[in-house]
């Protein structure tokens, strides 16, 4: 048998016999062949150990980049209440409405309806997506079920986003006290900005991988964690608040006053219960606030006290021991010191005695106290109650009002100063300063959030002096005192009142600030209150027609708020048929 | 190496393969879930905040002070239509 030769398929040739195999090569052909193979493989490994060990972190970053990402985790702001817990102000989600304006393609009708979605005039809109910038808010906190309309529209390149807003439940009654945030939700005024630390919160971030639905599947880390801020309790007590504020605002319209202020504080505590101004503004609604409204005449304003002084310059006179409640002093009508004349309001006896001083509000009797004491000693004293030092309760924009150093003063400015001119307080400073009378000759720190425990206490003056003076000032609401007005169904009361002039370029004009100063109940007082009338009507302008009455009013309820229980009769009220005007 | 043995590890690899796949798959389903309840957690929060909101709005002391007085002709009790109760007085 013979061995099938093999045949080339086309043309029936023996593979032996094939010409190809006849040609002799060189033989540098094979091998540069087989260098290039070579080299080839050589290449492709020094790529790959070039990707594997020189580039390796860009790599796997770029990987990374592709499923994994980083989620940012807002931080909510904390919350303020009151001291009973009710919400006073707090961050709810809304939306802010954005635009990539070159991807955005709406035909006339969607953007009128974008336009009424968002209560903007719609060339405003036109204009806003007319931008060359790559992204332009178009409003921010939008309510959350008209940013689900606008979403709705379906408009490419308009899209939302979270973010909070700050609502503010009591409105006007406390906008003072609050203060408000800017859409940042930073705090601009007030507590807000006071405990901007404690209440922002720290937004926080972390890496997670998503899958291709946009899914988080696996959780990398945190970056940051994110940390709410810290809520917030006030020691407002929200029912007298709304009091203090609807009685204020009373006042200040029936006697049309340009503004006004009241300030209520726990003397247990040195926590402040309650604190208002008019005029006033609403926080949920910022548009064109004015100056006047945001002023915060508690805290920021200062102005002459006018006869709410006296009483710390009395006090000092019985701590000193010149003076008792009953010593009798000469009170002629006018009193001369230099070129200088001082006089009052109205007529009175040539002698009084020193509660009848406190009581009329003597400003002739209050100097003869005063030139008795050294400059130093009153200027001591007025420090030590507050005046001229800033109140340190962390309130932003509180001032320390202006008491010169002794050294300083004339004998016609320590005269003035004693009965509250030439020196100039914030109405806070005056109701604080009164705790030495409420509190038997004791000062305690304010605060703006509620303690758990009452701080530490100082003497000023003695538990005798203060005794006395809460006699004396308890007879300034009584029959022949300045302030009836200032009297309480069912409870004792004590205060003084204030009347000053305005000072107006450095001239004294003919614009008031009434004032009254007051505490409750006597036997054991619990509420300081100070009001201040900033011009009322000239011709009734006095602290104990204009102010007195907003203290009464005030006093009752707050004390019925807080279940005082009453010290005198339900009859105790005896209204006299002419009142005495203070002195200036 | 006997051929038995390669083909117990051979197995043993494999499942021990899809076991990890297995676990792997669990732990995403699990975090998804857990992430879905933080999800849950947060929204139940924020309308915790709404609804406290809400209820402050509603008892705010201007809007009660007004219906007492208005819609309900209610008004406030002088000292002397009040009985204080003191504790240890009869």
């Amino acid at each position: 048998m013979r061995t099938p030769t093999r045949k080339a398929a086309a043309r029936g040739l023996a593979f032996s016999a094939s010409p190809v195999l006849a040609v002799k090569l060189p033989p540098w052909r094979s091998r540069f062949a087989l260098f290039l193979l070579f080299s080839a493989f050589v290449a492709i490994a020094l790529r790959a150990f070039w990707l594997q060990a020189m580039s390796t972190d860009f790599l796997q970053r770029q990987g990374a980049s592709r499923y994994a990402r980083t989620l940012e985790l807002p931080a909510v702001r904390g919350k303020i209440t009151d001291r009973h817990g009710e919400v006073m102000a707090s961050s709810l989600p809304v939306k802010a409405i954005w635009a990539i304006p070159e991807d955005v393609a709406a035909d006339a009708d969607k953007l009128r309806r974008l336009a009424q979605l968002l209560d903007m005039p719609l060339p405003d809109v036109k204009k806003k997506l007319d931008s060359d910038r790559s992204f332009v808010y178009l409003k921010r906190q939008v309510d959350e079920k008209i940013a689900e309309q606008i979403v709705d529209l379906d408009i490419q390149g308009i899209h939302t986003r979270k973010e909070y807003k700050r609502f503010y439940p009591a409105g006007h009654v406390a906008a003072h006290i609050l203060g408000f945030t800017n859409v940042e939700d930073v705090g601009q005024e007030g507590i807000e900005r006071a405990q901007q630390n404690s209440l922002g919160g720290i937004t926080g971030s972390r890496r997670v991988i998503k899958d291709r639905l946009g899914r988080v599947v696996e959780d990398i880390g945190y970056i940051r964690e994110p940390q709410d801020g810290r809520d917030l309790t006030l020691s407002i007590d929200g029912k007298i608040q709304y009091i203090a504020f609807t009685e204020l605002q009373k006042a200040v319209d029936q006697h049309h006053a340009k503004a006004g202020a009241i300030v209520v504080l726990d003397v247990k505590t040195g926590e402040v219960l309650a604190m208002a101004n008019m005029p006033t503004y609403n926080p949920n609604v910022r548009q064109g606030l004015t100056g006047a409204q945001l002023r915060n005449r508690v805290m920021t304003d200062t102005y002459e006290p006018g006869s709410t002084m006296k009483p710390f310059t009395v006090a000092l006179a019985l701590e000193k021991g010149i003076v008792t409640p009953s010593t009798l002093l000469d009170t002629p009508a006018k009193l001369s010191i230099g070129p200088a004349t001082i006089g009052d309001s109205h007529p009175h006896a040539s002698s009084m005695s020193v509660a009848q001083i406190i009581q009329q509000s003597s400003n002739v009797g209050t100097v003869r106290m005063a030139l008795k004491c050294e400059p130093r000693e009153m200027w001591d004293m007025f420090a030590s109650v507050g005046f001229g030092q800033v109140p340190r309760t962390g309130f932003p924009g509180e001032v320390a009002g202006r008491l010169r150093p002794y050294k300083t003063w004339h004998t016609i400015e320590q005269a003035t100063m004693s009965y509250g001119h030439g020196i100039s307080v914030s109405l806070i400073q005056v109701a604080h300063a009164y705790m030495i009378f409420a509190r038997n000759g004791e000062m305690i720190p304010l605060s703006f959030q509620k303690l758990t425990q009452p701080p530490q206490a100082q003497r000023v003056i003695s538990d005798r002096t203060a005794q006395q003076m809460r006699e004396m000032m308890e007879k300034v609401v009584g029959p022949g005192g300045t302030a009836p007005l200032g009297q309480v169904r069912g409870y004792r009361v004590a205060g003084k009142t204030g009347t000053a002039h305005k000072l107006e370029g450095g001239r004294y004009v003919n614009k008031y600030v009434a004032s009254f100063v007051g505490f409750a109940p006597i036997s054991d007082p619990r509420i300081i209150i100070a009001v201040m009338i900033d011009e009322p009507t000239p011709g009734r302008h006095y602290g104990g027609q204009v102010a007195a009455p907003v203290f009464s009013n005030v006093a009752a309820s707050a004390l019925r708020a807080m279940n005082v229980p009453p010290d005198a009769s339900v009859e105790n009220v005896i209204m006299p048929t002419d009142m005495v005007m203070e002195s200036m | 190496m006997s051929n038995r043995s390669m083909i117990t590890i051979v197995a043993l690899l494999v499942m021990c393969s899809l076991l990890l796949v297995n676990s792997q798959y669990q732990a995403r389903r699990l975090f998804i879930e857990l992430e879905r309840a933080q999800l849950r957690q947060k929204e139940l929060e924020t309308e915790w905040d709404q609804l406290q909101y809400e209820q402050s709005t509603l008892a705010k002391h201007s809007r009660i002070d007004g219906i007492a007085r208005a819609s309900l002709n209610m008004s406030v009790p002088g000292p002397g239509r009040t009985q204080y109760l003191m504790p240890g007085v009869r």
